[in-house]
């Protein structure tokens, strides 16, 4: 049976069950996700916004607090992270790929507010987290990594107290709409949880089991539930995530070296796609007209460039806001016959002046 | 629904089953070979459907009926500080998200046992000069007394939200639920009439909401939320739409039938009239306890006999967030019809037999 046929065969068995809820094929997921990452506890969730507002709130921040955003984060983590109430504060970046955080500056702006970091994983490169586990240990602070962009990527996800990942379609796993949680602790786990599906004290699988009589509702949690066709899809669909991810380390290795040959800085290093989970390619251009320009003729060659980053309110960013102004993504094609989309994409990059 | 719990020989009625057809299966089958999943032309065409079904200018396809009450309550310009009355009488979502705006839920009393839409003199008792919105909620597929409410809340200058989520295709004075206030919220959860799973979508005719909505169920807009549906779920609400009015023809049916059969019978009423009956969508059959305190037991006895029941609803009131957050609100009317509902089986292929022994192990367990 080819791929596709075993993903539409896992859906459609499900569908024909009748039960498309918060059942058995949303277990069985969550336990093959938390096998894969290695985590005590997965919880499937609707998206990757989703789950970075969960996560925060399972590391239990909210209103009054802030969360550091350790390293270059998509605006749409910055956001998410605002959703829970508490407020998202940038911290500086290194200067190279893939642009982890800078460490003094966040040891400086760990203060009394501060209740969780969260650090990303960009484009789906793996950013070393042993200095910032220590920090967290450190100050007691819960360590969440973004991983909505690098699941598959080598080590992620295995070093915060919790992690999110994204199912979009984009992903290196898609289900249409999606998103995990896993946690450490059963604390933050059973939070999570429980604020996915409104904090009742049961949900429809175990009343429709007799395991419960009615529910209560203990705090105030939302409808982030994924359902079972997408769980089953999912469960499917993990079980190649690593051919995924070589195909897509292939198109990033082609990337680069046509990339040099055409004369343009690839900050990845090839170490660093040998370890990566590359979700789009990124390109730093010499400043803001550059890349200005370059999107023009991305945008032209039908070749959109992922998602802004590091939008942050109130200014405070320097080095991430430098680099973001510079940086554009290439879109990483996630099958076999990728070649003829990366030239294109590389010659549009590169424009007239260059070919 | 095949894991049921049937204590008996016999296998079990459960209180919702679903059966799809092969030409449903057929259709996320195409869409999941079609590769890219995201939000697209599936997603519109199921849109226009629904809106066409529902005669209204948008619906907007979400991730539930929770996103679009939020995004109907965010719509209607509520925000912190903000009141929005809602009845308790419902599931939680309605009030939940309210407080999603910063905004406080006031809770308002449904009309009684016999009908357990919201009550509008009650609500007009509720509102302040703080009040944005007034939702109403279409218990079980009955209407909800949006009629008088749309009155009230266009002279004070409020809006009024429909929680959909019960009434797909449901009518009052021949117009559709859903319909009648700034926006309806409806649900697709995996046992409402018209099911996917996880989804739902906000109808309005005003551009500038519709507008809204569909900017804020994307990531993009930059709000923090990811209240999208997507393809296979698209597919297989658009195969569905078309069989929804038969589906509910023969949920009327069933329900017609158990109000004949119940009628009569020692220590239970029906709440709504026969006549109600033509224009719900019959999302569940309540019957009301005349001994609340009984129902416990009778629930056990029920279950023994393989009868799957439910409770809708335990009142929001009395949730332990909800009095930490809210103390001292007394409900009377709502806390009495929360005590004393019982929902029984009721699905499209119900068959005769089923019914049949639903009926008599109610007459049994009542007698006991």
């Amino acid at each position: 049976m080819s791929t596709i046929e075993q993903d539409v065969a896992a859906v459609l068995d499900t569908l024909r069950s009748g039960w498309l809820t918060m059942g058995p094929q949303t277990q069985a997921f969550e336990a093959a996700f938390a096998e894969r990452l290695g985590a005590p506890h997965a919880v499937a969730v609707s998206s990757g916004t989703a789950a970075l507002q969960l996560a925060v709130l399972g590391a239990g921040a909210g209103p009054g607090d802030e969360v550091l955003i350790a390293g270059l984060a998509a605006a749409d983590t910055v956001a998410a992270v605002g959703r829970s109430g508490a407020a998202a504060v940038a911290c500086e970046l290194e200067p190279d790929a893939p642009w982890g955080p800078d460490l003094a500056d966040v040891a400086r702006r760990i203060s009394g507010p501060v209740r969780a970091i969260v650090v990303a994983h960009p484009y789906g490169a793996p950013v070393a987290l042993g200095e910032l586990r220590s920090l967290c240990d450190a100050h007691a602070i819960p360590l969440i990594e973004d991983c909505t962009e690098a699941l598959g990527a080598e080590g992620v996800g295995r070093t915060g107290d919790l992690a999110c990942f994204s199912l979009a379609d984009d992903r290196q796993l898609s289900v249409g709409e999606g998103g995990v949680v896993t946690a450490r602790g059963e604390q933050p786990a059973s939070t999570v949880r429980a604020l996915r599906s409104h904090a009742m004290t049961s949900v429809t699988w175990d009343r429709h089991r007799g395991h419960a009589e009615s529910y209560d509702v203990l705090g105030i949690g939302f409808n982030f539930r994924l359902d079972e066709p997408r769980a089953a899809l999912a469960r499917s669909r993990l079980a190649r995530l690593d051919d995924v991810v070589a195909v897509r380390r292939r198109a990033a290795r082609d990337y680069a070296e046509r990339l040099r040959a055409a004369g343009v800085l690839a900050p990845w290093p090839q170490a660093l796609i040998d370890r990566a989970s590359p979700l789009a390619f990124p390109v730093l251009l010499a400043d803001a007209g550059a890349r200005a320009a370059a999107e023009t003729r991305l945008e032209a060659a039908a070749r959109p460039t992922t998602r802004p980053r590091a939008a942050l309110a109130g200014g405070q960013l320097t080095s991430a806001s430098e680099l973001a102004a510079r940086l554009v993504s290439l879109p990483i094609p996630a099958d076999e016959e990728s070649a003829e989309r990366i030239g294109a994409a590389v010659e549009a990059l590169v424009g007239p002046s260059a070919a | 629904m095949r894991a049921a719990t049937a204590t008996s020989t016999e296998p079990g009625v459960p209180l919702f089953d679903l059966r799809l057809e092969a030409e449903d299966l057929e259709a996320v089958a195409t869409a999941l070979r079609a590769g890219s999943l995201a939000m697209g032309a599936r997603t519109a065409a199921f849109e226009r459907a629904f809106a066409a079904q529902l005669g209204c200018a948008h619906a907007v396809a979400l991730s539930s009926a929770t996103a679009a009450l939020h995004l109907a309550y965010l719509a209607a310009g509520v925000g912190p500080g903000d009141e929005v009355v809602v009845p308790a009488y419902t599931f939680v979502a309605t009030a939940n998200a309210a407080l999603y705006c910063g905004a406080t839920p006031v809770f308002a009393e449904v009309v009684g046992e016999h009908d357990l839409g919201i009550d509008p003199a009650a609500v007009e008792r509720a509102l302040t000069s703080r009040t944005k919105a007034v939702a109403a909620v279409h218990f079980g597929g009955y209407a909800a007394a949006v009629d008088v409410l749309a009155e009230l809340c266009a002279t004070r200058g409020i809006a009024l939200i429909e929680d959909a989520a019960h009434t797909p295709s449901a009518t009052l004075g021949g117009r559709k639920l859903g319909t009648f206030g700034l926006a309806g919220a409806f649900s697709f959860f995996s046992n409402k009439v018209l099911s996917v799973g996880e989804g739902g979508l906000l109808a309005t005719d005003s551009d500038e909401v519709a507008a809204l909505a569909r900017s804020l169920r994307s990531p993009a807009a930059g709000a923090g939320l990811n209240y999208r549906l997507d393809e296979p779920r698209a597919a297989l609400l658009g195969s569905r739409l078309p069989r929804l009015e038969d589906d509910i023809a023969r949920r009327r049916e069933l329900v017609l039938e158990y109000r004949r059969r119940l009628a009569g019978l020692d220590g239970v009423t029906l709440p709504y009239r026969d006549e109600d009956v033509a224009t719900s969508s019959c999302y569940v059959m309540p019957i009301m306890l005349a001994r609340p305190e009984g129902r416990p037991e009778l629930r056990r006895f029920l279950s023994a006999r393989g009868i799957q029941t439910s409770i809708l609803y335990p009142a929001i009131h009395e949730f332990t967030a909800y009095r930490e957050r809210f103390p001292g609100v007394s409900l009377p009317r709502t806390e009495a019809a929360a005590r004393a509902e019982l929902t029984i089986p009721l699905f499209p292929h119900m068959t005769a037999a089923q019914q049949d022994r639903v009926v008599a192990a109610l007459e049994e367990g009542l007698a006991q």
